[in-house]
């Protein structure tokens, strides 16, 4: 039985800023909010003047009073990589509750742009300076200083408990790489773009350079520069609206914790909670969904995530990589614009994950040019996924198409 | 020659963890309501939410959980890459995070979860001694 916020409210446009990737002329992640922002309206034909929410990772007194809007609700959550996933499950419930009727979910990151003239600006991913918690306290003496060295450890745990392989994963990378391959927007779609782009094979990457044992450069996202926004509206406003609306039938969100230190089962994530709060409210399950968008900062956080969400059973989720299911034409498309793995990360990639279902789910998901072919499917359910932290925080949407 | 990596500055209530280690002794926090040791150090037992709480001198001893080797590290530990890096299962009960001692970085197929490790103090300074863990024969 779906629950009562089920459908609620619809993602009804998502659009990026104007150039995003390895970006030469530097950019703040202020200017990668706002285009994405001003081409979202465009869009959809929604005034800017007309957003009553704001929703960002600690961006949004910035963003309005930037744009010169006086909003009715904001909110900044910001736990990672999966707070956009959270941005539109909280838009629905304040839509739902009948505070406000357009919510704007926006996000800029100037991952790349970043080395060369910093990070630019008000957001902030978590804690300020001051005296360190007692987790940084314990854990800051021992030589882990980025993502892939911590969730390393995720990778050697699960291969040990399930006897899985880093061959097992290569196909993950391998496979989304295929994915960017469609897609002329992704930074590694072609040897043109960029000199490591194009296809790559299991054994590419199993034999690159090591990051953190057993993980190697390939089996880890990229940091790049990222902006994207999309518009959450109620059905009211959906059904005026020239863009197809995408509808939201389940949200749930949880977390298991926000220090490795503390991850009871290192081959385990909260998703499990909050994927079966999304199913729940959607009265559907992980077999009614035709299509998956997964954080996939390393290939170990995809294949946990698929199990997690029931779409591969405990210690299998690899496998719907390597059998070729998630892979273009398979029965379980997942990462169609070519993930974090091969698209593009900026260091939060919750945003990318929104725009790429909604794309896909109304039919706008982007042809290939020069005869390529494209990566739109024919799915009409997709479960979203984001992940935050180190394997920390989840949440999770279930989107149907319109009728 | 100095201590080059970063050294903890202690909070407002793990000075007894340091105290301890400067000794030699691994101390623990640990519930007095439901007897259960816990780490990182709380103001309030993680299971029960007792306040309750006292430091126990414990066994030093411990297995690997699960470990990594850094390839890629910053600041005064890019030098050292590769080392191995592990969360450590303490008999006691909880985890801790280690670099690990006792194991070779270039063989990591040759380092053994479920492994017995030992913990072992560096002095950083007059002050500051760093818990590591070893490997040690079963």
């Amino acid at each position: 039985m779906a629950g009562q916020l089920s459908m609620a409210a619809a993602i009804v446009g998502a659009a990026e800023a104007n150039e995003i990737g390895f970006l030469e002329e530097p950019v703040t992640a202020l200017q990668l909010h706002i285009e994405a922002i001003r081409n979202l309206s465009i869009q959809t034909g929604v005034p800017i003047a007309k957003i009553e929410g704001v929703f960002s990772t600690g961006w949004s007194s910035e963003l309005c009073e930037h744009l010169g809007i006086k909003p009715k609700y904001i909110d900044t959550t910001a736990v990672g990589g999966c707070s956009f996933e959270m941005h539109v499950h909280h838009a629905m419930a304040a839509i739902h509750a009948g505070i406000i009727d357009i919510a704007l979910v926006s996000h800029g990151e100037n991952g790349h742009s970043a080395r060369k003239i910093g990070g630019g600006g008000a957001g902030n991913y978590g804690r300020g300076g001051g005296v360190a918690s007692p987790a940084q306290e314990m854990t800051m003496a021992y030589g882990l200083g980025s993502a892939p060295s911590n969730y390393a450890h995720a990778m050697v745990r699960h291969m040990h408990r399930f006897g899985t392989t880093t061959e097992d994963f290569a196909h993950i990378a391998k496979v989304t790489r295929d994915w960017a391959t469609l897609n002329p927007r992704a930074a590694m779609y072609s040897k043109k773009k960029h000199p490591f782009g194009g296809p790559i094979t299991v054994e590419q990457v199993e034999t690159s350079r090591l990051i953190a044992w057993p993980l190697t450069i390939l089996h880890c996202c990229m940091v790049a520069d990222h902006g994207g926004a999309v518009l959450v509206a109620s059905p009211k406003v959906a059904a005026g609206l020239n863009t197809k609306p995408v509808w939201i039938a389940g949200a749930g969100e949880s977390m298991g914790h926000s220090n490795m230190l503390e991850m009871d089962d290192f081959t385990a994530t909260s998703a499990g909670i909050s994927s079966t709060a999304a199913y729940t409210m959607a009265g559907l399950g992980p077999d009614d969904m035709e299509m998956a968008q997964l954080y996939d900062s390393f290939t170990i956080t995809a294949a946990i995530t698929a199990e997690m969400l029931g779409l591969a059973p405990r210690g299998e989720g690899h496998l719907l990589w390597k059998n070729g299911h998630a892979a273009p034409g398979g029965r379980l498309p997942i990462n169609t614009n070519g993930g974090g793995l091969s698209f593009n990360h900026s260091g939060m990639y919750g945003m990318p994950l929104l725009i790429e279902a909604y794309r896909q789910l109304s039919g706008t998901a982007e042809d290939g040019i020069n005869g390529d072919k494209g990566k739109q499917t024919s799915a009409r359910t997709c479960v979203v996924n984001g992940t935050g932290g180190s394997l920390s925080t989840t949440a999770t949407l279930v989107l149907v198409a319109d009728d | 020659m100095s201590y080059p990596f970063p050294i903890p500055t202690p909070g407002t209530h793990t000075r007894p963890f340091w105290e301890g280690a400067k000794l030699g002794k691994l101390m623990l926090p640990r519930c007095q309501d439901c007897n259960r040791v816990h780490w990182y150090p709380r103001f309030l037992c993680p299971v029960c939410h007792s306040n309750n709480l006292e430091w126990v001198q414990a066994s030093g001893e411990g297995r690997i959980h699960t470990y990594a080797v850094q390839h890629l590290a910053f600041g005064p530990w890019a030098k050292e890459a590769p080392f191995v890096t592990a969360y450590i299962d303490l008999n006691e009960g909880d985890r801790m995070l280690t670099v690990l001692r006792g194991v070779d970085p270039n063989k990591p197929q040759d380092i053994k979860i479920g492994a017995r490790v030992r913990v072992e103090f560096e002095a950083a300074n007059d002050d500051m001694h760093i818990p590591f863990w070893r490997v040690v024969e079963d």
